[in-house]
């Protein structure tokens, strides 16, 4: 007695084709699809750390050396960068702030103070919030790490 | 007793001739399609690929309100969690609530006194809260700012000012951020 199985196969020999179960790994995609859409953040925020420090409260405990008070006025007329007893006035090119001079000024005060890392940007009421921020930006970039936003009146320029 | 090759049983019983010639085999066309796959699966991948590679595990900590446009910042730090103050043109708003309008922010007061009232004693509530809920954390007196970009420093002072006399004197910006810029050459 023989037994003879049909395989589908050409001269009875297995066929080399197979089938893979894909059901699971369509399962699992699709759970993750789902979770991720649903933990999904679209909008991506952040954040600028800034203090409210007025004249007086920075420097009352530091040594002598690190009282010089770095100054961002922030006026309509541009920046009036104050570094200690020095002022150096950056206008406006146009009608535009001039940020990259503002940097490259930044940049000189932190050569002439590196052990300084706070400095305040001090606005006048007529000032956008949009220019504050980059004017912050700038000196965060300056490597000016402690950033205070204060009122123009109490920079006590 | 021979053994047969297998074949289909059903539908002998069914005396209907197009169910038995499309059903019961007889050498024609399956009616079973394999449905080919490929394609949905690599949609599939891509998109959770996609999904996993802007995934966060922070999650979404605030909501951009509506009329708000955030200024954007390329010296960024990562949000924390933090009462969240809402500054537009029109209005001011603590975690949603209003708190207090854009044309009484723009008056000058009579007695110099900036302190918005209400914002102030949220505020103040939030504090408690925070400390009631939190008795053996530190109260860091963080808050977010979130400002329309072209709102003046006059309107933000006044929350400001409201935020520190409240105790909330780190007080964090919401910004759009943008891609780090490098220290210059020399630098660092």
């Amino acid at each position: 007695m023989s037994v003879s199985v049909d395989t589908g196969a050409k001269g009875g020999k297995k066929p080399l084709n197979a089938d893979l179960n894909l059901v699971p790994y369509i399962d699992l995609l699709t759970c993750m699809v789902a979770f991720l859409l649903i933990t999904a953040v679209w909008t991506q925020l952040a954040r600028l750390q800034a203090q409210q420090k007025g004249q007086g409260q920075a420097g009352e405990e530091t040594p002598p050396e690190l009282q010089v008070k770095i100054v961002i006025l922030v006026n309509q007329e541009g920046f009036n960068l104050v570094v200690g007893p020095d002022q150096t006035p950056i206008p406006k090119k146009g009608t535009d702030y001039d940020f990259e001079r503002l940097a490259a000024e930044l940049k000189k005060a932190k050569e002439g103070h590196p052990d300084k890392n706070d400095a305040q940007v001090a606005s006048e009421d007529s000032i956008k919030f949009d220019t504050l921020v980059r004017a912050m930006d700038t000196a965060l970039q300056s490597r000016f790490p402690d950033i205070s936003l204060i009122d123009s009146g109490a920079a006590g320029i | 007793m021979a053994i047969e090759t297998p074949k289909a049983h059903l539908y002998h019983s069914i005396n209907l001739e197009a169910a038995k010639s499309k059903l019961g085999g007889g050498g024609r066309k399956s009616l079973y399609q394999n449905l080919n796959l490929v394609a949905y699966i690599d949609m599939m991948t891509v998109l959770v690929i996609f999904l996993l590679m802007t995934f966060q595990a922070t999650g979404e900590i605030l909501f951009v309100q509506k009329n708000i446009t955030l200024p954007d910042a390329h010296n960024w730090t990562e949000l924390e969690r933090a009462p969240v103050i809402g500054v537009t043109k029109d209005v001011v708003t603590l975690d949603g609530r209003q708190v207090a309008t854009g044309e009484e922010l723009m008056k000058d007061s009579a007695t110099g006194d900036m302190k918005i009232t209400e914002l102030h004693d949220e505020l103040v509530t939030a504090k408690n809260n925070y400390k009631l809920l939190h008795p053996a954390e530190d109260f860091k007196g963080v808050c977010i700012i979130q400002s329309d970009k072209n709102v003046e420093f006059k309107m933000l002072r006044k929350v400001m000012f409201s935020a520190a006399a409240a105790g909330y004197q780190n007080v964090n910006f919401a910004v759009r951020p943008k891609a780090r810029e490098t220290a210059a050459p020399g630098g660092e």
